[in-house]
């Protein structure tokens, strides 16, 4: 978990707080813990001043104990990892924590997912961007396309793998993505970023930052990112061209020893596209191939404000307003979001570190429907009040219990509970064994609850259309996890760390498409009869897998890390189901997958990075097994520039990620280089 | 896969990687420097109570040291002046140090802290960034992996200090910040 959820800050939600101080103590988590018996034995004291500047040391900052010590599987990437992964959007970033199924389906459409489920519209992970939901409420997942922050600024990607419902609350079931970007202070100056390459992609940022007055500092930015369509080789009228333009801030302030406050904000247009397969926009329905231009418009204003206590407890507020306009094949929605929370943090005893929290949010939808798909009501404001409360019991000097719940009342189904346990053995400092048990919930989304869809015409043996409509269910439930989990992490010596986690997780009342009687319609249009489907919530399912990854440090210079990812679905309609497509669900995901990163410093200031990766095949949908060669060639050029050039896919001209999902045609991922130079001042 | 696999390890194989430099662990390295503050900084008369009271290196909150610190100031002497390491939860206690470690595990109430203390001829140590800038003396600033000094000279005044040149021509010179 974060630092603060590990430290039992009250900032446990609101965990970008930590950035300015951590910062400036972070090497990435692989970083090897000194082992003090192995440190060399000449003495230190000897040593003159200039001697002791001159000393290389081994550092492991307080976050990385913390971490090492934390009952949840969590991966951290670091700005080192971003910075060398070459990759340019944040779901391509997420490609290297193992349990993360990344799946590409166009240049507009990912599908990215923890430990299976595997959608474009994903709706069992909650993504946060400096403590900002950013998942959509339309469908309670996230809209990728319209995601983006200066990778340049962002101090550390927090992945938790596994229910975070304690904490996080509803829709962080599978795991938790916590994207949080540096304090201002960390980035004075100036920052121009211009990058190009084949697959028709270019992107730019300027950013300036300073110090406002003696006790603030901000940033400004502006980046745009644009790709262009797929090859028109690989499939039938490529749509799917994404261009992104986005300004945004962030200032933090000292206004007095006690008090921080952060205020950041951003405006973004994104327009994007797929592919589509299915009824023709235009009357009488009819099923055809065209292009579905998308767009999402919105931005968000966010303050946080944090007073600690002289005898270390905290208190912090945060706030934010998000607005967000989304149109897609003739739907658009409208959606106005405010958030505000309260948490604090404090010892009670020796023994006891608990925190709890309070939050309120609003959120006002509108929706207006195309002919095809429409929502009831079309308008709607909701409210969702959560408190949670959890407590770190340290038991012997070795030994931490962890215990929490969360209690939340929301529009679709009131109220809702989400404990947790965790227990954490320390033997050593280089050894944690930690085990867990939680329950975890979705909450469904308008779509559940209101949806009314006409999905697909299809010719009936009578000579009439038939129309299959997909209905919400006025009665929705909310999805429930069960899940245990064991794991270990050890500091094998110097230069080796190893981190494994298992898992057994039961999920019932998931979603499922149950048919309902047919009728027939003398209208509108022609006479058809309507094959309907409702949302029924009439499968089960049982998943166990398990994730490891090591960091060895080869040589000072050559850092290895591989990752390994096994998966095993298995989804069981109830017995009142007939929804057999349901069981096709795992096969959206891959069984196993595993890479390799390689991290050289070959000298002269010159990088050479690379990532072999293979995923497996994709049952449903028949995508077979693919092997992902990146690489990366990087060199400083002087002290304020770094140009580098990346290679991706570089071991076939294209490969299928995901098979087409839903309405959405899949494009090919192309062999592709690209170029970029970063320059600071 | 398995050709692969090794084309994969051989491509980084035909560089010749650096030879180990022998290297220390951070707080190692640290704790080196707080014994070598004690020889470069002079404190306001009187506190001490005679030429052979110890120098007080005391530590607030949680130990980064381990037992580095005390290993190494053992038996150690600044003129006739042994060390005692001594560990607070807070600075209340603070006359009895003459240098405080602040770690970076204390940063969320390192300014409420440094606030008590900053008449009190104390030297302030630090390892976060906006240490000095929140009224801290000397801060360590991680360099890649070298360990660099930053001192903020007024506060170090306000505290009445006297820093030798030896050490400031050594370090990062910092504005302090009203």
């Amino acid at each position: 978990m974060s630092e603060s959820l590990a430290s039992g800050g009250a900032g446990r939600r609101i965990a970008s707080l930590s950035i300015r101080v951590v910062v400036t103590l972070t090497l990435s988590l692989g970083v090897v813990i000194p082992i003090p018996a192995q440190t060399p034995p000449r003495d230190l004291t000897q040593f003159s001043l200039e001697d002791l500047m001159n000393v290389q040391v081994i550092s492991v900052s307080k976050k990385e104990q913390k971490l090492a010590k934390t009952g949840a599987a969590i991966f951290v990437i670091s700005q080192e990892d971003i910075r060398r992964s070459g990759a340019t959007t944040i779901p391509d970033l997420l490609r290297m924590v193992p349990g993360v199924d990344v799946a590409r389906l166009d240049h507009s459409n990912w599908a990215v997912s923890i430990r299976g489920f595997s959608n474009v519209y994903s709706n069992k992970v909650l993504v946060l961007i400096d403590g900002r939901s950013v998942y959509h409420p339309l469908f309670s997942g996230v809209i990728w396309y319209a995601q983006d922050v200066p990778l340049e600024d962002i101090e550390r990607i927090e992945v938790i793998r596994g229910p975070g419902g304690t904490v996080w609350g509803a829709n962080a079931m599978n795991g938790v993505i916590n994207i949080i970007t540096k304090s201002a202070r960390d980035t004075p100056g100036g920052l121009i970023a211009a990058g190009g390459g084949t697959d028709a992609q270019a992107e730019g940022l300027v950013q300036y930052g300073g110090k406002a007055g003696t006790r603030g500092a901000y940033r400004v930015y502006g980046q745009f990112s644009h790709q262009g369509n797929s090859d028109p080789a690989d499939a039938a009228q490529p749509a799917d061209a994404r261009r992104l333009a986005q300004v945004g801030f962030r200032s933090d302030w000292d206004l007095s020893p006690h008090d921080l406050l952060t205020v950041q904000g951003e405006y973004r247009r994104v327009k994007a596209g797929e592919t589509i397969t299915g009824i023709l926009p235009q009357t009488p329905a009819a099923i055809g191939t065209f292009a579905d231009p998308l767009r999402n418009d919105g931005g968000n204003i966010l303050a946080r404000w944090t007073h600690t206590f002289l005898n270390g407890s905290d208190v912090s507020l945060q706030a934010y307003f998000d607005n967000s306009y989304t149109s897609g094949n003739g739907a658009q929605d409208r959606t106005n979001t405010g958030n505000i929370e309260l948490a604090q943090h404090s010892h009670w005893g020796s023994r006891n570190d608990l925190v709890w929290g309070l939050s309120y949010r609003a959120v006002a939808q509108r929706f207006t429907g195309n002919p095809f798909v429409t929502v009831n009501p079309l308008q709607r404001t909701d409210s969702l009040y959560s408190a949670f409360v959890q407590d770190e019991i340290t038991l012997t000097r070795t030994l931490t219990l962890t215990l929490g719940a969360k209690f939340e009342h929301n529009a679709y189904t009131g109220y809702e509970n989400e404990p947790g346990a965790q227990l954490v053995w320390a033997p050593s400092s280089h050894h944690t064994f930690w085990a867990s048990a939680a329950k975890a919930i979705r909450q469904p989304s308008i779509t559940d609850q209101g949806v009314h869809a006409v999905e697909t015409v299809i010719a009936l043996p009578q000579g009439l259309p038939g129309l299959v409509t997909f209905n919400g269910n006025p009665h929705t439930q909310a999805e429930q996890l069960r899940d245990f989990e064991i794991g270990y992490r050890a500091q094998i010596n110097r230069r080796l760390s190893i981190d494994v986690t298992g898992f057994l997780s039961f999920y019932k009342d998931l979603l499922t498409i149950e048919p309902q009687i047919p009728f027939f319609e003398p209208g509108p249009g022609p006479a058809h009869v309507v094959i309907p489907f409702i949302f029924e919530y009439q499968a089960h399912a049982r998943d166990y897998g398990v994730e490891a990854f090591a960091t060895w440090n080869a040589t000072d210079r050559w850092k290895i890390s591989p990752g390994f990812t096994m998966l095993d679905m298995s989804v069981t309609r109830d017995a009142a189901s007939q929804d057999s497509t349901i069981e096709l669900l795992p096969g959206y995901s891959p069984r196993r997958s595993f890479q390799v990163r390689s991290f050289i410093n070959l000298g002269h200031h010159f990088e050479w990075d690379q990532t072999l990766g293979y995923t497996g095949p994709l049952a449903s949908g028949n995508i077979p097994g693919y092997v992902r060669l990146d690489t990366r060639l990087g060199r400083r050029l002087g002290e304020f520039a770094e140009f580098s050039i990346v290679g991706q896919n570089l071991l076939a001209p294209r490969h299928a990620e995901f098979p087409d999902f839903q309405l959405i045609d899949h494009m090919l991922d192309q062999r592709s280089v690209f170029g970029k130079i970063t320059w600071r001042f | 896969m398995a050709r692969l696999l090794s084309l994969f390890l051989m491509l980084g194989a035909p560089f010749r990687l650096g030879a180990e430099a022998p290297a220390f662990d951070e707080y190692q390295v640290k704790a080196a420097f707080l014994y070598n503050f004690a020889k470069f900084v002079e404190w306001p008369p009187g506190t001490f109570a005679n030429a052979t009271d110890p120098i007080g290196i005391c530590i607030v909150g949680q130990n980064p040291f381990g037992p580095a610190l005390e290993n190494m100031v053992q038996g150690k002497k600044v003129g006739d002046r042994t060390f005692a390491v001594r560990r607070f939860p807070d600075t209340l206690q603070a006359s009895q140090c003459q240098i405080l470690f602040i770690g970076a595990s204390e940063w969320k109430r390192t300014g409420a802290l440094l606030d008590a203390v900053k008449s009190a001829g104390v030297l302030t140590v630090g390892e976060f960034e906006d240490f000095t800038l929140l009224g801290g003396i000397i801060n360590f600033r991680l360099d890649g992996t070298r360990v660099r000094i930053q001192v903020n000279l007024q506060t170090a005044a306000h505290a009445r200090l006297r820093i030798s040149s030896k050490l400031l021509s050594l370090a990062e010179i910092v504005k302090k910040q009203p």
